[in-house]
């Protein structure tokens, strides 16, 4: 599968669901499906920006840290266009790992103290309206894709 | 991601373009670094044409800030657009460096 290679997987009137390859270059690939599907124009330009950041920290976090470099695996998102939220979920087979249960280090009073890195779990936490993760040990679907990490991320409209 | 560089009374003055994301960090990193903190000077950096800042972005930003106070030296920010400017809140890096609207308040946070 290319970097580039976003593969559409079922899209219609309020839900898109695609998968991304373990690559750092999908990520501005998958950002270009994702608004090929939500309507930024009536969204708001804060509402698209926080979808953006979201989409890519927990994509880039992914491929980062979820897979081993070259490993062929892939990201499946499904965006939902609901009423009130976006709802973006992000499954994976790669390493059992809960974004949500890191504490957030306390934040640094003088550029001295700041440790580097780390920031962008906590970012997607403090942009969402809600968060849930799911470890779903290698649950297998029916159309063969292999899911260990489930997490869903809501966005609110405004 | 395009940066373009100029001094100004003995500050670095950075112009960022495009988007701070993970692709644009690893764009513009290297050049952003080696223009600023060898220098040995304060710096301010323009993110007026800035269209997106992600937490590498603001890694870079803060690693170099850290890299210039060694020094002695401030880095300030001016010109963020309204979703950059979410950003830099958000993450808290306007409590570490100085984030200003104009380029005249910039130069001024770090000439002092």
């Amino acid at each position: 599968m290319a970097a580039d290679d976003v593969r559409a997987i079922r899209i219609d009137a309020v839900t898109a669901v695609f998968t991304l390859p373990n690559d750092i270059a999908a990520i501005e690939a998958g950002r270009r499906a994702l608004f090929d599907f939500l309507d930024a124009g009536s969204l708001g330009g804060r509402v698209v920006n926080r979808i953006e950041v979201v989409f890519e920290e927990v994509v880039s976090n992914i491929v980062r840290h979820g897979f081993a470099a070259g490993s062929g695996q892939s990201i499946r998102v499904t965006a939902t266009a609901g009423r009130d939220r976006i709802v973006l979920r992000f499954e994976d087979d790669g390493i059992a790992f809960d974004p949500l249960a890191a504490v957030p280090r306390p934040a640094a009073a003088t550029l001295a103290e700041t440790v580097l890195g780390g920031l962008g779990l906590p970012l997607v936490r403090k942009l969402a309206a809600a968060t849930y993760h799911d470890r779903r040990d290698d649950a297998v679907e029916p159309d063969g894709f292999r899911v260990v990490n489930d997490l869903t991320v809501a966005i609110a409209r405004e | 991601m395009d940066l373009t560089s100029s001094e100004i009374d003995g500050i670095t003055n950075v112009a960022l373009a495009g988007r701070l994301d993970t692709e644009g960090v690893g764009a513009v990193e290297l050049a952003f670094t080696a223009t600023i903190v060898p220098a040995r000077l304060p710096a301010v950096i323009d993110l007026g044409a800035v269209s997106f800042i992600g937490s590498l972005g603001v890694r870079l930003i803060i690693g170099t800030a850290r890299a210039l106070a060694t020094k002695g030296n401030k880095l300030a920010l001016y010109g963020a657009g309204e979703a950059v400017a979410e950003i830099i809140e958000t993450t808290g890096l306007d409590e570490l460096v100085p984030v200003v609207a104009t380029q005249a308040e910039a130069l001024a946070a770090v000439g002092g």
